[in-house]
């Protein structure tokens, strides 16, 4: 199979899968039980459609939400402009439209997800190799409970910890807000936690692995000193496995960020989505929903494409999950 | 769910070396595991509280105590304090374990019954039908998980049966891929065919001779889906489309201890601890479980 072929075949498939991501957010939406006026009559009370006159404007809106035309047509209109990425105006947020909140949010949610995942394996690589040298030492089983701890607790629960270590027994970081690079520090930390338990996880067996590799026992034969060796031979392909859960990795980073930022109060994308959700607000949450999942399938599909560049063998194979199948059987010397 | 059930007869003999079964094997390593041995203690305590939540708590949840408001840590009566509205905080934390337990459990058994169902009718069947359900799986995962689960909540209300549900649904994909690999993989062995030779039901065939080998897999992903869904749980709660209130959620009560972090901080920091904890034990339960059945060495 040609590359262009492939990545027709994957593009084709992204199309699809988009359009299924939209149908069943729509659907789900047109389910659930209220709409976008009758939330904000309840929940924001008059205050929201600027004091009296609340049953005209629920009116007027009425027709302006889309409320008086078939829930089909109403789809439809919604993914005539989505294909020229135009979402049209939030009903939350009437004087914005939802590309623009988009372009806002987003860049907040990814600057801290891109530093999370470029911090965390600045750590993760080096303890997971030092880890996987010294197998079973001190060093080892620390790296081990580090690692439980980042895949048990989730990143707001990280978060907690942090305001109350950072911002309440020292008292030099402020505990929610959006004002500066200081308020960075603790979601960034509090996102660190996870993908580092998991890259270093990655890195440690993949390093193992790598070192009982024929091609390492040689070197090391050869007379090679131990760190060359480590260095040169083992590291680099040790890390290809990694491009596989990175891709995967800052796409849930990107869209996970939501718990951090509900609990430190930043206007990133994923809030957005809550708050869509919650208010009924079909624009603002289809387009959001229709961009996360757009940007999760990217991803899968860089990481597959890179993967494929770095592999010759997965190439030869048609693509990684083949590859990753078939790389379970190849007989394993026991520890 | 998570838990080995001991099997007196077949442990009889393990110290020897010559237990008779993979599972006798595996609970054998993992009694030999001490803090995941402990942990399973730890989990077990948890679900008896949880269970016995009524009897346990001094308070009902949403019983409030006017005259002591954002009382501190070893007020008389109170002893972990009060919230806000003086409601006791260790009846909170108690009746918060309860519906994180709940959800927890209930999602992962929703979501274990929806994969077997996919996973097995996928790759037994084949043809079309795996076609069409792995595409199924596929759209599943390019919609990010919270994401979904916060798009059912908002559809199916706040109830505690709908959050169950919403967190069920949103986390069957890769369990369902698992029990299909599984399958694949067992499907063509000579005793599968014999079983088919002798006409036994495709029916028949799934549930008795393929899905038994799909067993401890499965065990080994649920026992870490269990801690995953508390976290959900807790983090729908943060967001404020959790368990609808007065109902206690740790999400919920560390949502509103953030408000108070100066005046009350142990409004944040006990369901912080109480929350950590449980996750750990959880974790350490599914590692001990997962080494219990890794039989290919010490490395994973």
């Amino acid at each position: 199979m040609s590359f262009m072929t492939y990545l027709g075949k994957r593009v084709m498939r992204m199309v699809l899968s988009l359009t299924a991501v939209s149908m069943i957010t729509f659907t789900l939406l047109q389910l659930a039980p209220g709409n976008f006026a009758d939330i904000q009559r309840i929940s924001a009370g008059a205050a929201q459609f600027g004091g009296s006159g609340t049953e005209d404007m629920v009116h007027a809106f009425a027709s302006r939400y889309g409320d008086d035309i078939p829930a089909w047509r109403q789809y439809l209109i919604f993914m005539k402009g989505a294909v020229t990425w135009d979402f049209g105006p939030s009903y939350k947020y009437p004087t914005q439209d939802v590309q623009d909140i988009i372009a806002q949010g987003f860049p907040i949610s990814a600057t801290i997800a891109l530093i999370a995942v470029a911090l965390s394996l600045l750590i993760a690589i080096p303890i997971g190799v030092y880890a996987a040298v010294r197998q079973n030492s001190p060093a080892d089983h620390g790296t081990m409970f580090l690692i439980t701890l980042g895949t048990a607790l989730p990143n707001y629960l990280t978060g907690v910890i942090l305001v109350l270590f950072f911002t309440l027994t020292l008292g030099v970081l402020p505990s929610s807000g959006w004002a500066g690079p200081h308020y960075m520090i603790m979601p960034v930390l509090a996102l660190v936690l996870g993908p580092t338990a998991v890259l270093a996880r990655y890195v440690r067996s993949s390093m193992l692995e790598t070192l009982r590799e024929e091609y390492v026992v040689a070197a090391l034969a050869k007379g090679g000193p131990r760190s060359t060796v480590i260095m040169r031979h083992a590291l680099r392909n040790s890390l290809i496995p990694i491009v596989t859960v990175l891709g995967p990795l800052l796409a849930s980073l990107m869209t996970g960020t939501v718990f951090v930022e509900a609990l430190f109060r930043i206007p990133g994308l994923g809030l957005y989505f809550a708050q869509a959700a919650a208010s009924r607000d079909m624009p603002l949450l289809m387009g959001t929903a229709l961009f996360f999942a757009l940007i999760l399938m990217t991803m899968n599909l860089i990481v597959d494409l890179v993967y494929g560049y770095l592999d010759p063998r997965i190439r030869a194979a048609g693509g990684v999950s083949r590859w990753r199948r078939s790389q379970k059987s190849p007989l394993r010397q026991p520890a | 769910m998570a838990t080995i059930t001991e099997e007196p007869a077949a442990t009889a003999g393990v110290e020897a070396g010559e237990a008779r079964s993979h599972w006798s094997r595996a609970w054998a390593r993992f009694k030999a595991n001490r803090l995941a041995f402990v942990s399973l203690i730890f989990c077990g305590l948890l679900i008896v509280t949880a269970l016995a939540a009524p009897w346990i708590a001094p308070y009902h949840f949403s019983e409030t105590d006017p005259d002591a408001r954002l009382a501190p840590l070893g007020t008389e009566g109170h002893l972990l304090g009060t919230d806000l509205l003086g409601r006791d905080i260790f009846s909170r934390l108690i009746y918060g374990l309860r519906t994180a337990l709940f959800v927890a459990f209930g999602a992962e058994l929703a979501s274990l019954v929806v994969a077997i169902l996919i996973g097995l009718s996928a790759g037994y069947i084949g043809g079309r039908v795996d076609q069409g359900l792995m595409g199924i799986t596929d759209v599943m995962y390019a919609f990010p998980s919270y994401l979904f689960a916060i798009v059912l909540v908002t559809v199916m209300g706040r109830s505690l049966w709908a959050v169950m549900l919403a967190i069920g649904i949103s986390s069957w994909v890769t369990q369902a891929r698992l029990v299909r690999a599984q399958v694949l993989t067992v499907k063509e062995r000579e005793y599968v065919e014999a079983a088919r030779s002798m006409g036994a039901s495709g029916t028949t065939i799934s549930l008795r001779y393929i899905l038994p080998n799909a067993i401890g897999p499965l065990l080994v992903t649920t026992s870490f889906a269990i801690p995953a869904a508390i976290g959900a749980e807790a983090g729908l709660a943060l967001l404020g489309l959790g368990v609808q209130p007065p109902t206690p959620s740790w999400g919920s009560m560390i949502s509103e201890g953030t408000s108070y972090i100066l005046a009350a901080p142990h409004l944040l920091f006990l369901p912080a601890a109480l929350f950590a904890l449980t996750l750990l034990a959880f974790t350490w339960v599914g590692d001990g479980i997962r080494d219990a059945f890794d039989t290919s060495g010490e490395d994973r």
